[in-house]
């Protein structure tokens, strides 16, 4: 086990430089770095090199990178142009992200895996058939529109809820954003629990354990259910990542003032070090959360071993 | 790596940073990658001498599937509306009259009127007009980079999974390296600096952080395929790689590429809308339901109905396509009937 | 008697139409006596012993007609409570292939004890030092450490051994066993089957022994019921039918016997295949395929003919079959 995570830190090794490297290469080549710094007007040549200069912009990309990631491996996530530290952004945007992701997680845990139960056991019924649309239609409606559907339900017509949340972002808030991050990979959890229990249903150690006279629940939640949940369990680990890369949309819908919500600024003022030290951060989330899930996953099926 | 591979398989596939939709379009299609074989599904008790008809006549995956999909509802419907889409995307002018770029700023946010069944949208133009003509950016759109991200991918992978070996590992990297990158994100970056307003940018870009899901797919289920028995026999009889490929391999592996296809065209369309609702995508003038989303969303209380049409049509078409890749993998996975 | 079958019909629905798989079987078993149960594949024979079991996929499978008396009652008109009570206590199942029969992500020990949990109430360190008896029992080497060990770390010999340490926990009054050398090595297979023929004799349990291998029954059974199309084509002790089989199909299985000092010959083969069970053919399912087919065949479906005391022979013709017609 310990080698086979020595390895797999190893694998991660390029992945990580490789699409770093990437998003700093959009970001610096294609976009102009001190664009965004002279406000509405474009910067005279002058003040322009002289502006490339203190940051280092002059030098080659691959140098920059590398200073960028030697910086990085200090602690030092560089400073916004505007001369806030990115670390100190991250420090007040990484909580609330979190804090979505989890609502996120666990409405997938809670409604997705239930349902999919349901639905799985009930194949072919109209429960089944009802849920099956409907995780359909909330795959095919993009989370955008989710989002700005329910502000609209239960923000403003209803008054459920406040349509945006306040800065503090506390888990009560979140509730509603958190449901409609949750809402296409929610619908992927029902389907994907619903699948793999119709398919172990059918399997021959199921048949055996009601061969063995044990009662229906018994068949259900120590067989079938242990090995039916062990893909689903992977696929929620893996989201982690997908969840807080893709916080975007919906921390724009409700203005939360998250990971998300520092990223889409960073990107229109074109605010490189934001834009890099904040991605370097979400794909290294990624990545671990990726080692997880594979280690997870021989604790979860006996059969895999890694060596 | 895990000793075994099927799991792993599996499980990677399951485990794709693209985010939304993408992931479980594929992660439902590998169970599709053991379908080629044949339809080996043994009935209850296993019946009869299997893959025979009841008329004694030998089924093809494909016959079958073909079969099953003309008396599939589902299928009929979701045809039926992507024909429409296809219709008016190509002559919108049949069903819309109006320019829709013509708005008269009086009419802004007004409700319905007598030839303007959508109302007017917050610049006073007729909103029926502008979803009509929103089809043709979204059509255009998801069939073009659908197109692209299955021909670069499908050839990327089906040569690494067939020739495997250094080819193989350097390109499983790569695919890593892009499912690491959040997809919105790299929209986000990428297209913020792009000046050009055409559909070209937003098809690049998909088919850039697309191809790789497709090239996985397609180097699982051409593993799956080379080592069938038919191929090795093929190969036995000394034919050339390129033939083996052509003729044996790709019919075989080419359905769970359809599917995932199929399933991804949907998204990408839901994906343009989704760019062009973050100000990144398509701009205006271009029209795109994706911009008056957008736009609308700032007068959600007064003009409800600026927001709900174009994102109606929007929900519609992404359904249809998914859909049809739904029934279409249903069709062709035998083990799920 | 322990076990008696009466009449009974299975059907499927597919997609292709429904499928008559067991079309009127009966068959009986007493304790300590063996019964093998002879088929090919599709034949009804694991269908059989499902309906018996209780275990039958519903839907699609559907009993529509017939009795199945355990102990003299009818498990048919059993609530389902009741019925879950006799499985695995007073009867069991051993599966064909071990691999899948077994839970892949539950230790043998927790699947073994399950039983004891279940049924007697046992706590689970109990349950745990059955489980490491009923290994001993079925001569698994050290069991003590492996109660812990998952199905795949077995072999494939030792994992049939824990399938039928399972069976044997409650000590049922009868045992099926579907195939249960199947999908072991040949070497394996002699010893598997020799534990199970020990134990049955020990406990003084029922078996039915469901095989497609004529070898194997020879030497274990009691009596044979051969069933063909999901009807029982013949039945009788097993040494009067091994000497003269009373029916086509029968005397064509055993042909089919590859064996010493027949060097040379041509191996006999059944000609034709083995009818889809959505299109049965009319009167005599076998015709098609039977060297002694005449017009009656084609129209008249035959009853299960007495031959003797206690064989029966499902052939209008079965006298020239006896008498060694139709080779």
């Amino acid at each position: 086990m310990g080698r086979y995570v020595v390895r797999r830190l190893l694998q991660m090794v390029p992945v990580f430089v490789g699409s770093t490297l990437l998003i700093f290469l959009m970001v610096n080549v294609m976009g102009d770095p001190v664009a965004g710094l002279c406000g509405e007007r474009a910067c005279d040549p002058a003040t322009a090199a002289q502006l490339k200069r203190e940051f280092g912009l002059d030098k080659p990309v691959w140098q920059q990178y590398l200073t960028y990631m030697g910086h990085l491996f200090t602690g030092d996530f560089g400073t916004a142009f505007n001369g806030q530290k990115v670390t100190e952004l991250m420090g007040t945007a990484f909580p609330v992200t979190i804090r979505l992701t989890v609502v996120a997680i666990l409405f997938e845990i809670v409604i997705g895996i239930t349902l999919g139960v349901v639905t799985g056991l009930k194949r072919g019924r109209p429960v089944d058939t009802t849920v099956l649309l409907l995780t359909l239609v909330v795959i095919s409606v993009p989370t955008f529109v989710t989002g700005l559907l329910l502000q609209l339900l239960l923000g403003v017509k209803w008054a459920w809820t406040r349509p945006s949340v306040s800065p503090d972002a506390p888990f009560g808030e979140l509730i509603v954003p958190g449901l409609v991050l949750a809402s296409v990979s929610l619908a992927y959890v029902t389907r994907l629990t619903r699948t793999s229990i119709a398919e172990n249903k059918r399997a021959d150690y199921v048949r055996t354990a009601v061969a063995k006279g044990l009662p229906r629940r018994r068949v259900i939640t120590r067989h079938l259910l242990r090995n039916s949940l062990i893909p689903v369990v992977t696929f929620i680990g893996t989201d982690i990542g997908a969840l807080m890369g893709g916080a975007i949309v919906t921390e724009r819908i409700f203005n939360i003032h998250g990971v998300g919500y520092q990223l889409y600024q960073g990107i229109l003022r074109q605010n490189t070090q934001t834009v890099v030290g904040f991605v370097t951060v979400l794909v290294l989330v990624f990545l671990v959360a990726n080692l997880l899930v594979d280690l997870l996953y021989a604790v979860l099926d006996p059969r895999i071993r890694y060596a | 790596m895990p000793e075994q591979q099927p799991y792993e398989a599996g499980r990677a596939v399951a485990g794709t940073g693209m985010g939304g939709a993408m992931d479980l379009a594929a992660s439902e299609a590998t169970t599709l990658e053991r379908a080629p074989g044949g339809p080996e599904g043994p009935g209850p008790g296993g019946f009869g001498p299997q893959g025979v008809g009841p008329a004694g006549r030998p089924r093809s995956l494909w016959s079958d599937a073909w079969r099953d999909l003309r008396r599939n509802p589902v299928f009929l419907l979701s045809a039926l509306v992507i024909l429409f889409l296809v219709f008016i995307s190509l002559r919108p002018s049949a069903i819309a009259s109006g320019n829709p770029l013509a708005c008269d700023l009086a009419k802004a946010q007004d409700g319905s009127a007598p030839g303007h069944p959508f109302g007017y949208d917050g610049q006073g133009c007729d909103v029926f007009t502008r979803t009509v003509y929103g089809a043709r950016t979204s059509v255009t759109v998801g069939v073009l980079a659908t197109l692209g991200v299955s021909v670069f991918g499908s050839v990327l992978g089906g040569l690494a999974g067939y020739f495997g070996g250094l080819w193989d590992a350097v390109l499983s990297r790569i695919t890593d390296v892009f499912f690491a990158i959040p997809v919105v994100l790299g929209g986000l970056v990428l297209l913020s600096v792009v000046t050009s307003n055409t559909v070209w940018p937003v098809i690049g870009f998909m088919v850039l952080l697309g191809w790789p899901q497709i090239s996985r797919i397609a180097r699982g289920s051409v593993i799956t395929a080379r080592q069938n028995d038919y191929v090795q026999a093929a190969r036995a009889l000394g034919a050339s790689d390129a033939r083996i490929l052509l003729r044996h391999i790709a019919p075989n592996a080419v359905a769970p590429v359809i599917v995932v296809s199929t399933i991804a065209l949907g998204t990408y369309i839901a994906l343009e809308a989704t760019l062009s609702y973050l100000g990144v995508g398509l701009k205006p003038p271009s029209v795109s339901w994706g911009i008056d989303i957008s736009a609308a969303s700032p007068y959600i209380r007064n003009a409800p109905h600026a927001l709900l049409w174009p994102s109606g049509a929007l929900a519609v078409t992404v359904l249809a396509f998914i859909m049809l890749g739904d029934a279409v993998r249903d069709a062709l996975d035998p083990k799920l009937r | 008697m322990l076990l008696d079958v009466r009449d009974l019909h299975v059907e499927f629905h597919t997609r292709d139409g429904v499928a008559h798989a067991v079309n009127g079987v009966g068959y009986a078993v007493d304790a300590g006596q063996t019964l093998a149960v002879l088929g090919e594949s599709g034949s009804g024979k694991s269908v059989t012993a499902q309906a018996v079991m209780g275990i039958l996929d519903t839907p699609p499978g559907r009993i529509t007609r017939g009795r199945i008396l355990f102990r003299g009652r009818d498990l048919l008109t059993l609530k389902g409570e009741e019925r879950r009570r006799i499985r695995g206590a007073g009867m069991a199942m051993i599966f064909q292939d071990a691999l899948s029969a077994l839970n892949p992500v539950m230790t043998v020990g927790d699947q073994l004890g399950e039983m004891f949990v279940v049924h007697r109430g046992a706590s689970r360190r109990d349950a745990r030092a059955r489980a490491v008896e009923l290994m001993e029992r079925v001569r698994i080497p050290a069991a003590a450490q492996r109660v812990r060990d998952y199905p795949h770390q077995f072999s494939g010999g030792m994992r049939q051994r824990i399938m039928i340490a399972m069976a044997l926990a409650l000590e049922p009054a009868l045992i099926i066993a579907d195939e249960p050398t199947t999908a072991l090595d040949v070497t394996v297979q002699a010893q598997v089957m020799d534990l199970l023929a020990d134990l049955r004799r020990e406990y003084r349990m029922g078996l039915i022994l469901i095989t497609h291998d004529l070898g194997v029954v020879a030497d274990v059974a009691d009596r044979i019921a051969v069933m063909y199309a999901g009807r029982i084509v013949e039945t009788a002790p097993v040494h009067d039918l091994y000497k003269a089989p009373a029916h086509p199909y029968t005397r064509g299985l055993l042909d089919s016997i590859p064996r010493l000092g027949h060097k040379g010959r041509q191996l006999y083969a059944i000609k034709g295949l083995p009818p889809n069970l959505t299109h049965i053919p009319p009167g005599c399912s076998f015709h098609p395929r039977c060297p002694l087919a005449r017009d009656v065949c084609r129209t008249e479906e035959p009853p299960l003919y007495e031959v003797s005391g206690e064989r029966g022979s499902a052939c209008h013709f079965w006298r020239e079959c006896l008498d060694g017609l139709g080779h």
